[in-house]
């Protein structure tokens, strides 16, 4: 009577797997780890992301070994420049680089949660840095790839309170080609100490002036016309 | 102490050193062999007499873990009566205890709520704002033994604790997924943490001998998203997309088991929290990681001839 009254489950468990055995073959069993970064989901999506960049990574021995440590990239609109600094670094140290700048909506919030996004709030940016994790932070987008935006002093403020160091990290990439750039600087300290808030607008601001003198020392042509820099980006 | 983890606490009380004396109230006789701990069968609607088994005992310490999960023992409109009635007596009556010294409450991460842009892991200092019914009866409970805590003067420690899942826990999430087909989010499928229910049961245990005085999330390492754990438990993946849910959750509930609200929203928003402060205060560090918790849960038999239990995965 058992057997009959289990019947249809292992009927269904049965057909379960065999539906889903290829799937599973190609799929391994992972879970993702405390932010719910999805490392084998990187590794599948990294043939992809280098049919569009091909990165070159540059300053990477400014990075901590083990410690927390805020990056501050520059971002041109629509370059994703966050993204791919992300992964490319998280490659070149073998240690998980957080992007900062998820939406919190479906689809695109929970995929780029397994990529490694975290929302743009102070709460999510100290809780990384809290937890020794390498965050990046992206300035305000610009339509001009060597300017360096504004760069948002209230996600500059946790690695304050954490009292970490904050990294420019200067990016490069070209609208239609698939060379791209990033360049880790040394730590910026700031100029004046300062028990409140302006610590971290000061920093901020500090931090911009470093991320445009590195884009500057990039080189490269400068119209001052934006599309026509942008072909000769990269 | 008739629930699962309540008789585990209750066990692992019955071996500290320093607990003289153990009485518990619950609506089930206990489900493992305790020695010392004197029991009492009362419903949480017995206020009276619970509030006398209570003040005559006169504890040093009240452990409140009389919390009804939904659709776990029983259904929402339930769930919140025996939940709002139990933290009423036993909270009130413990405040008559001139004895007492600390109280350690259950709660839950979903006190934080997964409203859009809330925290990804929010720590202890986060707001309580809870966007679920399982949320908000815990936050309840909360603040009553808060309240009760400032009236009159004692240590009131909050355990906010991950979903609780252990082989024979009755958990609405530890129920669906081990269904052989489980709905997840095609387009939202999100990561959660769990908690195993020895690991809670030693997160409590911890809490009364230190006589913890704050709030403290008890989260397993690590997290998964549900299509990992249908993974995991080599069950079928059913995607659904917005409405289907609607029709998923009630074939779910006809078929024994009813996805509650809380856990249709960690399915769609995920539900972390960071649970670093339980090792800085209480020297807590769970023993099972979120997956291993998954893991477990599979290896759970529905038969078990005794000579032949294997504990590896299905």
């Amino acid at each position: 009577m058992a057997q009959l009254i289990d019947f249809p489950l292992k009927a269904a468990t049965r057909a379960g797997n065999a539906l889903t055995l290829p799937l599973r073959a190609a799929w391994p069993v992972h879970s993702v780890d405390d932010y719910g970064r999805d490392p084998h989901l990187i590794r599948a999506l990294t043939p992809f992301a280098q049919l569009r960049w091909s990165v070159t990574v540059g300053g990477v021995q400014h990075l901590p070994a083990n410690k927390g440590a805020l990056l501050v990239c520059n971002s041109r609109r629509y370059s994703l420049s966050a993204v791919y600094a992300a992964l490319a670094l998280s490659d070149e140290t073998g240690r998980p680089v957080r992007f900062v700048g998820r939406p919190d909506i479906a689809p695109i919030g929970p995929f780029m949660r397994r990529i490694g996004g975290l929302l743009a709030t102070p709460a999510d940016v100290l809780n990384a840095l809290s937890h020794h994790e390498l965050v990046l932070v992206a300035a305000a987008g610009t339509s001009h790839p060597r300017n360096a935006g504004k760069v948002p002093h209230e996600l500059i403020g946790p690695a304050v309170v954490a009292g970490l160091p904050v990294l420019p990290v200067a990016t490069m990439s070209s609208a239609i080609g698939r060379a791209a750039r990033v360049e880790v600087g040394p730590a910026v300290r700031p100029r004046r100490k300062r028990r409140g808030p302006l610590a971290e607008v000061e920093l901020a601001d500090e931090v911009q002036h470093h991320l445009q003198r590195m884009l500057d020392g990039f080189g490269g042509v400068q119209t001052g016309v934006a599309p026509i820099d942008w072909l000769t980006e990269g | 102490m008739g629930g699962e983890l309540g008789s585990y606490v209750s066990a692992k009380l019955e071996a500290e050193p320093w607990v003289g004396s153990l009485v518990g109230i619950d609506v089930d006789p206990p489900r493992r062999r305790l020695r010392k701990a004197e029991f009492h069968l009362l419903q949480p609607s017995q206020r009276e007499r619970i509030v006398d088994v209570v003040t005559k005992f006169n504890p040093h310490v009240v452990i409140n873990l009389s919390v009804w999960e939904p659709d776990a023992r029983a259904a929402l409109a339930h769930a919140r009566q025996f939940t709002a009635d139990a933290a009423t007596a036993i909270i009130g009556a413990a405040a008559e205890c001139p004895a007492l010294e600390s109280m350690v409450v259950r709660s839950g991460i979903e006190v934080y709520g997964r409203e859009r842009n809330s925290a990804t892991r929010p720590t202890e200092t986060a707001p309580i704002h809870p966007t679920s019914d399982y949320g908000e009866m815990l936050a309840n409970v909360e603040a009553q033994a808060r309240e009760v805590g400032r009236r009159i003067g004692i240590a009131v420690g909050t355990l906010r604790l991950a979903s609780v899942l252990g082989k024979h826990v009755p958990s609405p999430l530890g129920r669906l997924l081990r269904q052989p087909v489980v709905p997840f989010s095609l387009f939202a499928d999100s990561p959660f943490a769990v908690i195993e229910d020895g690991d809670a049961a030693r997160a409590f245990v911890l809490a009364a001998a230190r006589r913890l005085d704050e709030p403290i999330n008890i989260v397993a390492p690590g997290a998964i998203t549900t299509l990992q754990a249908i993974m995991r438990g080599k069950r079928v993946p059913l995607p659904m997309v917005g409405p289907e849910w609607l029709v998923a959750s009630k074939l779910s509930h006809v078929l024994g088991a009813p996805i509650p609200g809380h856990v249709v929203e960690l399915m769609h928003r995920g539900r972390l929290a960071d649970g670093a402060k339980a090792l800085d205060v209480l020297g807590f560090s769970p023993v099972l990681s979120t997956p291993e918790v998954i893991d477990h849960l599979y290896a759970w038999e529905s038969v078990v001839r005794i000579g032949s239990i294997q504990e590896a995965v299905a």
